[in-house]
């Protein structure tokens, strides 16, 4: 990889393809969407990508569905080529950010319109046979002759989805298919969409920016920064071993302290800080000696005592979150930074006031040693 | 000021308008209908259906207007919708304004001007001239139903492919991925999304055209050189020339009467085909 930083497995080991993206790239006049994304989809796979607005994720997933060409590179689906078979071709299914239902037809006309296409025909009873599953399967069973316009969102939502499994597609995007929905729904139908997935066996997937829908859900997450792929990999991957900043500052909450690699020995290296200290880590892949890069300690791999060895500073702020509390403590020269403490540490070790003096360390494994970018 | 008397105030103008000029107008017409020619020519008020039984003396105006409004409406359509599909769905937002511009530029000059144009273009040195110079010779255009025709579409596409255009034009093109995603070739995604659909700016951009239609006297008079008579033309002629306010008021209500069956039927056709919509209430 031309980053050179832990990419993660391109091919999940042992499972045949269903889809991938070879070398692919696409440019929208002088805009880069998406750069040479290499990426292989597994059969029954639960798969996102995960990124800001801008990063190509989007045009990733439409080249998938056959609405974009990729400019360079080739998709395939099945072992094919298809980089210019039509959308209405493609054994893929797309359920749209804001659903896209059909405003003129009924629930029921709407989850048919797929198997309605087919050619020979599909006898009527048939049809309105395997709607009437479709409805179940996603809990919306009697709701075949109302309108679109009388469902709510939630409801909406399922109807597209009903919509797209019907069909018994190869593979199903989602196109951010919760954000419009309010955080409780949320939740609901993230437990929901991954119980159909195991159900139904059906390739999932999705896009979304948020980082808790992607880790929750996903067997692997892609990770997109500036129409590339930064990190493949399953969610403790990426959380335990990001291959740079942004993907521990993205994946999860994590403090960053800057400085520049000294020594790199084996597994273990030194980090001179900016305020003059120095560190030891884990170093990343593909790291050299001198390399500006940034030391990374999740706030739950810190601990607060009040005596030992450890960085001395000052609690500014505690905020109690139940089963752990969240101190922002002061350093003199390293700044502010976050420590979450479990419930037990407090209760044994007695919680921190604001103002009160304290010292925190981390284990050297819990050091990880990033590029900055 | 209580909410009562402000909405009345906000409907006055309106209302006023309409009374003024809509209402006691087509009384009075009402009136004159039933009444007699003053020998000096205007109205004699009476109450006889003399001016009703004499209708069918003016036949050939109503079979003019009633086969050409809507032969002219159709054609419109046709032409219409191609034309605000490529505008709507196909064109780059920058060519969208300019070809939109010139859509409604004709509107800037007079119909009178511009359907002097016309007698030009379809009269012996237009168009036949043309034709003569290939060698079809006897070719006649102007005077006849066909050169009305050609006025009539010419001068009232616009009024056609606006609402039609505003229809696709906020047409979610993504119902049309989704159609396609969900296995539809592209006539068919026409056929069963992007028609039905406009079905609102169709039935929008036939009924103004329609009804304006009923009405026309300009292009038949210019174009149809008094061979093709629309009611309107009739129209003029009963009042202005031969002074007979009363069967031209017979004519007039005749006309109105006419035009209310047609768009209560045309109404209720629309709104079965659209029944499963709640937006297609147009008027």
């Amino acid at each position: 990889m031309e980053n050179g930083g832990y990419v993660g497995e391109v091919e999940p080991a042992g499972k045949k393809p269903i889809a991938e993206l070879r070398g692919v790239t696409k440019r929208f006049g002088e805009v880069l969407a998406a750069s040479d994304l290499n990426l292989s989809i597994a059969e029954g796979e639960f798969l996102s990508f995960l990124g800001p607005s801008g990063c190509g994720k989007t045009t990733a997933l439409r080249m998938l569905a056959g609405f974009e060409t990729p400019t360079e590179g080739d998709v395939l689906l099945d072992g094919k080529v298809v980089n210019t078979l039509e959308a209405h071709h493609r054994p893929v299914n797309m359920v749209f950010q804001q659903y896209a239902l059909f405003p003129h037809m009924t629930v029921a006309q709407n989850i048919g319109y797929g198997l309605r296409q087919i050619r020979p025909r599909i006898p009527k009873a048939e049809i309105s046979e395997r709607v009437s599953k479709a409805l179940d399967v996603v809990q919306l069973a009697g709701f075949e002759d109302r309108k679109i316009w009388e469902m709510s969102g939630g409801q909406q939502q399922r109807v597209a989805l009903a919509r797209a499994i019907i069909n018994e597609p190869k593979l199903l995007l989602l196109d951010e298919p919760m954000a419009a929905l309010d955080r409780k729904l949320r939740k609901e139908m993230q437990i929901e969409l991954q119980d159909l997935q195991r159900q139904l066996g059906i390739t999932f997937v999705l896009v979304t920016h948020d980082q808790e829908e992607a880790l929750s859900m996903s067997d692997r997450i892609c990770i997109m920064r500036d129409g590339r792929i930064v990190q493949i990999g399953s969610p403790q991957e990426l959380y335990d071993r990001p291959n740079s900043r942004y993907v521990a500052d993205f994946v999860g909450t994590s403090n960053f302290f800057n400085g520049k690699l000294q020594r790199s020995t084996d597994g273990l290296s030194e980090v001179l800080l900016d305020n003059g200290m120095r560190i030891q880590g884990m170093p990343g892949d593909g790291l050299v000696d001198g390399q500006e890069v940034c030391v990374s300690v999740r706030p739950e791999q810190m601990k607060l005592r009040r005596q030992g060895k450890g960085l001395e500073v000052e609690v500014h702020n505690r905020i109690f979150l139940g089963e752990h509390t969240e101190y922002l403590v002061t350093h003199e020269t390293l700044g502010d930074f976050l420590v979450l403490a479990p419930r037990q540490a407090d209760l044994s070790e007695g919680a921190f006031a604001v103002r009160d003096k304290a010292l925190v360390s981390w284990e050297t494994s819990a050091a990880l040693i990033l590029d900055r970018n | 000021m209580t909410k009562r008397t402000r909405n009345w105030l906000l409907l006055a103008p309106a209302g006023t308008w309409f009374l003024v000029m809509l209402i006691i107008p087509l009384t009075v017409v009402f009136i004159f209908s039933f009444g007699e020619r003053a020998s000096s020519g205007g109205v004699e008020l009476a109450l006889t259906l003399e001016q009703y039984t004499n209708l069918p003396a003016r036949w050939a105006a109503f079979k003019n207007t009633m086969t050409l409004a809507p032969l002219g409406t159709m054609a419109a359509l046709l032409i219409a919708y191609p034309l605000a599909y490529f505008l709507a769905v196909k064109t780059t937002p920058r060519w969208k304004t300019i070809l939109l511009v010139l859509v409604i530029v004709p509107f800037w000059t007079s119909i009178l001007i511009r359907s002097y144009a016309w007698i030009f273009l379809l009269g012996g040195r237009g168009i036949p001239a043309l034709f003569e110079w290939v060698g079809i010779e006897g070719l006649r255009l102007i005077n006849t139903p066909f050169a009305v025709l050609v006025g009539i579409i010419y001068g009232y596409l616009p009024l056609m492919v606006f609402p039609i255009y505003v229809s696709l034009d906020k047409l979610d093109k993504r119902l049309l991925e989704a159609s396609s995603d969900l296995g539809a070739k592209p006539w068919k995604t026409f056929l069963q999304i992007t028609l039905p659909l406009s079905v609102p700016g169709i039935a929008t951009g036939c009924m103004l055209v329609f009804i304006l239609l009923m009405g026309e006297y300009l292009i038949p008079a210019l174009l149809g050189g008094g061979k093709v008579f629309f009611v309107g033309n009739a129209l003029v002629d009963l009042f202005l020339q031969s002074r007979n306010w009363a069967y031209g008021s017979a004519v007039a209500v005749t006309l109105v009467v006419v035009m209310l069956i047609t768009v209560t039927i045309y109404m209720r056709l629309i709104s079965r085909l659209g029944a499963s919509r709640e937006d297609v209430s147009i008027m």
